[in-house]
């Protein structure tokens, strides 16, 4: 846990997302009161307790807690991919907390990306065409310069036509990151981005998306990009502009702008 | 999508391969089968041959006819199910990659696309290679019909190009079929999977497994609870009804079956520690050891229940023909030889039937209406105090008494016609034509090839008589030793003389060449599948568990412990696969024990039961030593660290 922050000047002082303090932009996601239970009876569990949370465009946020807290259960609900079973999740401005599954494969589509721990490339595709996936998906025409520009941006403008196998995992991991931004989405979810990286890969990928939150808003007056990471590593959490700590399924306190010693220091408490 | 189907078969062509050499054979079969079919459909009959032979010549195409349809048929439907099962599987082995399609934004039905797209992939390369399979099969499908005597040597099958469309249709209609189900459950893949290895990943035992599982094997349980109560008849509908009942009920609920028949096998973990991992992975590997075994479950107990069903019809009608006959001795002849029995020392009757080269117009009755057939065999000429003074069945209408002047007696071969007392008969005998009257109507009997007619003797000409095969029933008079007669009998040198046990026996015997040859067919055929179909889980699974050898080895198994352990596991699975079948077999021939004759018919065929058994054992054995020879080729760092 030596390699430094990948960008030691971070936007850092952006409201850190706390309630009441709304910024002016809308959030690109929030989650309002939501409580998500898991079971029945003596064995229920709840692995988030009414927790409200927002996270603003061309923001970095990491998520952190010991295990079994609800980071991930967090992020599956803020992602649509879980449904919470009260509270609101709102992402792009829509309400996802019912919406019916043909919505969720649309905003899938148009405002969400995702980075996982293990890279979940198609092995079967090439580079090229795992990153051109999400939009032949999509059903829109893949326009390869801006595919190729992708893979470019992550430098790996020649590995396109390269098998995940026949590439190392920070490649992979570095490929998976460019198909997650290649549409420009609203909001980019990275569950354990480094966690399978060795600290060069991993200070890579994390530049890579400091670059996503930092790029100017689009021309076409869009947004710009969220970040939202769940990790257990405080060198990476650290690279983000804001830290968020999860015990027992409630927010219990933030960080901005703060060191990988002083994440460390928090998440050691946490778990004590 | 089309352009990920054809990545994703590339890419897994291994999962694929037994699926596609099950639509190339599928292919290949059914194309076989109508080119024979179509060589069959207009049969050629050489000129000069008599009504009878030219009879027995068409029924001949007509059964070669019926037996490749039947071949056809259950080719498709056997494919169906391995390419069902191929699929399944690569969908459980797939679900993290198609919930992460899900999560970059595929939708359900892109899903469905991507998953029916590599079915029409499979389908359209297994017609290809059907198509071209299809020509040598059907010389050797050809061959095989007339080198068993099915159909005669001048017989050849036909080409017609319009086939070809049929077989694609064929082969991408069995790749889609089987594919659906599985297809369907891909679709209900949650995007959520590609993040965590959660619920459905793990879930085997599906709501359509335990519906058609429950269902089917209460259906059995139904069946086999009202054997006590049944007739013969009714007998073999249950034999029947358990055999596939149960085999498709127990198949269904393999995953949840076959590890807890894996608890009884717990006395092996004493062996060591292989013999305990290969238990214990016995009964954690549910997919695995469900789809290795239900093959076998099938198999088994579809070929020993329904073989040994046939087997017990064929013996039972034995016992009936014995029954029904009162006397000890029938002589085979021909009808000028026939009539010297009668006069021999010691024989009290005999009764002979002659075998009439007749033509017979019946008149039957179908759903009301009137239709006129013509019969050509089976129609016996007898002498009718005779025939009943040494036979016991009785006309359920009219009576043989009446079998006077130009009468004729409906048989029990054509109990099931529609044939009514009392209507009228066209019989064509040599070149004249006379109207009978039916008087009498037999009972069905058991037997299969039953006497289909009886017309009175006089009916045919002394000349005509003298030709014909004839078979005499011989009843020796009391108080004579009837070994004295038949060597009586045998000193006339007319033909062979048999008691009339050994003649039922011979005649039953006849029969059950008949069905075996086709039961072989179709078995045969079955069996080629369940092969495949064992085969391909093991490849599959094989393949699946490099990380798993993997790290057995890294633990401090040898290559040749890894090799070890698979190979008990797998035999503990053919053991449970087989016992399973077997024990499906024999619930289904309870009916024959609880019957008013018992053990006495029951022929259970214990050859085919140690073959099955050997074969079982023989290919599971050499698929797993290969398969998992091959899975642990590498060294075990390098596959232990890799991820799918």
């Amino acid at each position: 846990m030596t390699y430094p922050a990948p960008h030691a000047a971070a936007p850092h002082g952006m409201p850190p997302f706390p309630q009441g303090a709304q910024p002016l932009v809308p959030p690109a996601v929030e989650l309002q009161s939501v409580v998500r239970r898991y079971g029945a009876g003596d064995t229920a569990v709840t692995a988030l307790d009414g927790v409200s949370i927002a996270f603003p465009p061309g923001t970095w946020t990491a998520v952190m807690g010991p295990s079994g807290s609800g980071k991930s259960t967090l992020l599956h609900c803020a992602a649509g991919l879980d449904r919470a079973d009260e509270g609101r999740v709102v992402v792009a401005g829509r309400d996802i907390t019912r919406a019916p599954e043909h919505i969720l494969t649309e905003l899938r589509r148009r405002s969400l990306g995702f980075v996982f721990q293990n890279f979940n490339l198609v092995g079967a595709l090439t580079a090229e065409q795992n990153v051109a996936l999400p939009m032949r998906l999509a059903g829109v025409r893949v326009d390869r310069r801006q595919v190729r520009a992708a893979l470019a941006d992550v430098g790996l403008g020649d590995r396109g036509r390269h098998r995940p196998r026949e590439l190392s995992g920070g490649q992979q991991q570095r490929v998976a990151i460019a198909r997650a931004i290649v549409t420009r989405p609203a909001v980019l979810f990275a569950d354990e981005p480094t966690g399978a990286l060795d600290s060069r890969s991993a200070r890579t990928v994390l530049g890579l998306m400091r670059r996503v939150v930092d790029a100017p808003v689009p021309q076409d007056g869009g947004p710009s990009q969220c970040v939202v990471m769940v990790t257990h590593d405080p060198v990476a959490a650290a690279a983000a502009d804001a830290v968020v700590f999860l015990r027992d399924g409630r927010l219990v306190d933030r960080l901005i702008g703060a060191s990988a010693r002083d994440v460390a220091d928090r998440l050691a408490t946490l778990e004590d | 999508m089309w352009r990920m189907s054809w990545s994703t078969f590339r890419e897994r062509w291994t999962l694929f391969a037994g699926a596609l050499l099950t639509v190339v054979f599928g292919v290949g079969l059914v194309q076989a089968s109508v080119m024979v079919s179509l060589g069959a459909e207009n049969p050629r009959i050489p000129a000069g041959t008599s009504p009878r032979e030219a009879e027995s010549l068409r029924e001949a195409y007509d059964g070669a006819g019926s037996l490749l349809g039947m071949t056809a048929m259950l080719a498709c439907f056997l494919a169906v199910f391995i390419v069902g099962s191929t699929f399944a599987f690569t969908v459980a082995q797939r679900r993290a990659d198609l919930a992460l399609l899900r999560t970059l934004g595929g939708s359900r039905p892109q899903v469905m696309t991507l998953l029916f797209g590599e079915a029409v992939l499979l389908g359209l390369l297994g017609s290809a290679g059907g198509i071209l399979f299809g020509i040598p099969l059907m010389w050797a499908q050809a061959y095989l019909l007339t080198s068993t005597g099915i159909l005669p040597g001048s017989f050849a099958p036909e080409w017609d190009s319009a086939v070809l469309i049929g077989s694609v249709s064929a082969g991408v209609g069995m790749a889609l079929t089987g594919s659906i189900a599985a297809t369907v459950r891909a679709a209900r893949v949650r995007p959520l999977e590609a993040l965590r290895e959660i619920g459905g990943a793990a879930r085997v035992m599906t709501l359509g497994r335990w519906i058609w599982g429950v269902s089917m094997l209460a259906l059995a349980a139904v069946m086999v609870s009202g054997e006590g109560q049944v007739d013969f008849l009714g007998a073999m509908l249950i034999a029947m009804g358990v055999s596939f009942a149960g085999a498709i009920g127990l198949s269904s609920l393999s995953p949840l079956v076959v590890p807890l028949a894996g608890h009884l096998l717990r006395p092996f973990t004493r062996f060591g520690p292989l013999a305990e991992l290969a238990q214990a992975n016995l009964r954690d590997g549910k997919r695995r050891a469900a789809a290795t075994a239900a093959p076998m479950i099938v198999l088994t107990a579809l070929v020993v229940g329904l073989m040994a069903m046939l087997g017990t019809q064929a013996k039972a009608g034995g016992m009936d023909v014995k029954r029904k006959i009162v006397g000890e001795y029938v002589v085979t002849s021909n009808g000028a030889d026939a009539e010297k029995i009668a006069s021999v020392p010691g024989v009290q009757t005999a009764s002979t039937a002659v075998t009439a080269d007749i033509v017979l117009t019946v008149t039957r009755f179908e759903d009301g209406r009137r239709l006129h057939t013509k019969v050509r065999s089976g129609i016996l000429a007898i002498d009718p105090a005779a025939y009943q003074a040494t036979h016991t069945l009785k006309p359920v209408s009219g009576s043989f008494d009446r079998l006077q002047g130009k009468a004729v007696i409906a048989g029990p071969g054509s109990a099931e016609e529609g044939i009514r007392t009392g209507t009228t008969a066209i019989a064509e005998v040599g070149g004249r034509k006379e109207k009978l009257k039916v008087v009498a109507r037999m009972p069905a009997t058991l037997e299969n090839n039953a006497d289909a007619f009886f017309v009175p003797n006089w009916l045919l000409t002394q000349d005509m008589i003298a030709k014909s095969e004839a078979e005499t029933t011989v009843k020796v008079a009391p108080g004579t030793n009837p070994a004295d007669v038949a060597n009586r009998l045998r000193d006339l040198r007319i033909g062979k003389v048999q008691t009339v046990s050994a003649w039922a026996d011979a005649r039953v015997g006849r029969q059950m060449e008949q069905n075996d040859s086709v039961m072989m067919v179709l078995m045969g055929l079955s069996a080629v599948y369940a092969v495949v179909a064992i085969i391909n889980a093991m490849v599959i699974a094989g393949t699946e568990r490099r990380r798993e050898f993997a790290v057995a080895r890294l633990t401090g198994l040898s290559r040749r412990q890894v090799v070890q352990a698979a190979l008990m596991e797998a035999s503990g699975v053919t053991l449970i696969g087989v016992g399973l079948g077997l024990l499906v077999a024999f619930a289904a021939l309870g009916g024959f024990l609880f019957g008013p004759s018992g053990t006495e018919i029951l022929a259970i065929p214990w050859t085919l039961i140690v073959l099955l058994v050997l074969g079982a054992f023989g290919i599971s054995t050499l698929t797993s030593v290969l398969t998992t020879r091959s899975a642990t080729r590498a060294a075990p760092v390098t596959l232990a660290a890799a991820r799918e």
